[in-house]
């Protein structure tokens, strides 16, 4: 692609042409979100990177949808000389997470999925250094996972002086000692957050 | 005959001004032939700690994320929180943003030069320069009322408006910055010693630097010229005028060049900010933040910090508590995989040396 020519909106055509079944859509300038289907983002990745010269892996992310039971991952894109970034999406499974390494194509792709791993449990194929990373002896569901209950683990885990128990209602503590009346905005506040 | 290898760990007790991380080796003789990052040493999961704060409480927790340079995180989440909501951030507060940045920059630059020659044993330079970074540290006081973490920068401008007569004293301290320039040439950047420590060591391939997420001055130190500040200008560096400094060595020493005219750079932008500084409104207030809500969304920001791309990627599902923020520091890179790489063939005194080099700082690895 001519370099000059590569704006959000031929961006845009040269994806549809190859990968008819992407979505594509320019969320803001400079900025162009892709979505596809799990097993075409290697190629898309590949082809970015070689062909459109999206040479820069700006980041790798994954995010939790536990109400539709799946993984968003999210890989940030950005090309040098259109000056241009694209976000690509896919979904996996959550269930039974996998999805293949990057680290053929940029090799700091293997950090990012050393960290997915531990905190997401996603498995990915073809990484051998997963493993051990940021945790250390880490048993259970992987923490960053939206159903693992920090303030559960924290409790069992750890334990409070005496006095500075925890999950007390702060707001109503204070007023008890300061003798000053909590404001009703905040009182219906902090009850909607313990119903919670 | 072959040398015996032999396992050395380096750290974690703060292996050169780092921050604790441990650095696996193994070395025959004082080669090293194998490195290993590890860390964890500084987990605090604020990642998943924000997902449990609303909105505005995440502000106090994304500056923790990187010690010497806090404001680049608060400025990402405040531009992505933007972002999401569409808010107008007024002009007056682009500006007082743009400069506590660049002041923020020359921090961590003295910083850096402090650690650079501390690594090398050269250790009047940490003196010179961390006291005089302790001028800048108490404009910061003065501004924010924080020295080290500001919690300044958030979303819809600045938390106030800058005091009277402060422009006068952050121009005070630039005069004195500068003055102090020959100074630390006549140590450190004209320093026969340095220079010879420093060629040739901690060579980053120019053909793979791309492609290996290389950032910031470790990038220009390869002769490449790329700069956020540039490729994507964010809050008001397109009506500014400055230049982007680049060396072609590929090493240690070219990073330092690099890195000392940046120095001088963000001198001359602070003063066209203060120069340029509108008037008006500096704060586009936000709803009451108890019951702020996101709108659902997500961008990524990012942001030119002192050692790199800074990037932030916000998902919001339109609660008032954010859905995933994950933060993209330019150690994650340099830190590991790019660390690991550089440091095969290296001698054992220079690891720590490489590693100031590259602006390794742990706690962005494993936030």
């Amino acid at each position: 692609m001519n370099r000059k020519e590569c704006t959000e909106n031929t961006c845009t055509e040269q994806i549809q042409k190859i990968f008819h079944t992407a979505e594509v859509e320019v969320q803001r300038e400079k900025r162009v979100k892709v979505k596809l289907r799990a097993d075409l983002i290697l190629p898309f990745l590949a082809y970015a990177k070689d062909y459109m010269n999206f040479k820069h892996l700006a980041h790798f992310s994954c995010v939790d949808w536990i109400e539709d039971n799946e993984f968003e991952l999210v890989f940030m894109l950005w090309s040098y000389e259109a000056n241009l970034m694209i976000m690509v999406k896919t979904r996996i499974d959550r269930s039974n997470p996998e999805f293949e390494t990057l680290s053929h194509l940029w090799p700091q792709a293997e950090t990012y999925e050393r960290e997915m791993h531990e905190m997401f449990g996603v498995n990915f194929e073809g990484n051998n250094r997963l493993g051990e990373f940021i945790l250390e002896d880490w048993e259970g569901i992987p923490p960053f996972r939206r159903d693992f209950n920090t303030i559960k683990y924290s409790q069992e885990n750890f334990y409070q002086r005496p006095g500075r128990e925890d999950a007390q209602n702060v707001r109503e503590t204070v007023s008890k000692h300061s003798g000053k009346e909590v404001p009703d905005f905040a009182k219906e506040y902090s009850i909607r957050r313990i119903e919670e | 005959m072959r040398e015996k290898e032999t396992t050395l760990y380096l750290g974690p007790q703060h292996p050169g001004i780092t921050g604790n991380i441990m650095v696996k080796l193994k070395v025959a003789g004082d080669t090293v032939v194998k490195a290993e990052t590890h860390v964890g040493y500084l987990h605090r999961a604020f990642e998943k700690l924000m997902e449990q704060r609303t909105w505005i409480q995440c502000f106090p927790i994304v500056c923790r994320i990187c010690v010497p340079e806090p404001d680049p995180n608060e400025e990402n989440l405040a531009r992505a929180i933007e972002e999401i909501e569409v808010r107008e951030v007024p002009e007056r507060a682009k500006y007082i943003r743009v400069m506590v940045l660049e002041l923020a920059r020359l921090a961590t630059y003295g910083l850096w030069m402090g650690g650079q020659s501390g690594s090398m044993g050269l250790y009047t330079m940490p003196q010179w320069t961390v006291g005089d970074r302790d001028y800048i540290i108490d404009l910061f006081e003065e501004l924010t009322g924080g020295r080290i973490y500001h919690m300044y920068i958030w979303a819809g401008g600045v938390r106030r408006d800058l005091p009277e007569g402060f422009t006068d004293r952050v121009l005070k301290v630039l005069d004195y910055l500068e003055s102090r320039l020959p100074d630390y040439d006549n140590l450190l950047f004209n320093n026969a010693m340095f220079r010879k420590r420093a060629e040739g060591v901690g060579i980053i391939p120019k053909d793979k630097a791309l492609e290996w997420g290389v950032v910031g001055p470790p990038l220009r130190g390869c002769g490449i010229k790329h700069d956020v500040r540039i490729d994507e200008p964010y809050e008001i560096y397109d009506k500014l005028d400055f230049e982007i400094p680049t060396a072609e060595g590929c090493d240690v020493w070219s990073r330092a060049l690099v890195r000392r005219q940046e120095y001088e750079q963000s001198i001359s932008i602070i003063r066209q900010v203060i120069d340029k500084m509108p008037g008006g409104d500096y704060y586009n207030k936000i709803p009451n933040p108890l019951t702020w809500k996101v709108p659902p969304g997500e961008a990524y920001v990012k942001t030119e910090s002192a050692r790199g791309e800074f990037g932030y990627y916000a998902v919001s599902d339109g609660s008032d508590k954010p859905r995933r923020i994950h933060v993209r520091g330019p150690a994650y890179v340099h830190g590991v995989s790019l660390l690991e790489k550089i440091l095969v063939g290296a001698n054992v005194a220079d690891v720590s040396f490489i590693m100031n080099s590259l602006g390794t700082c742990p706690p962005e690895i494993e936030r």
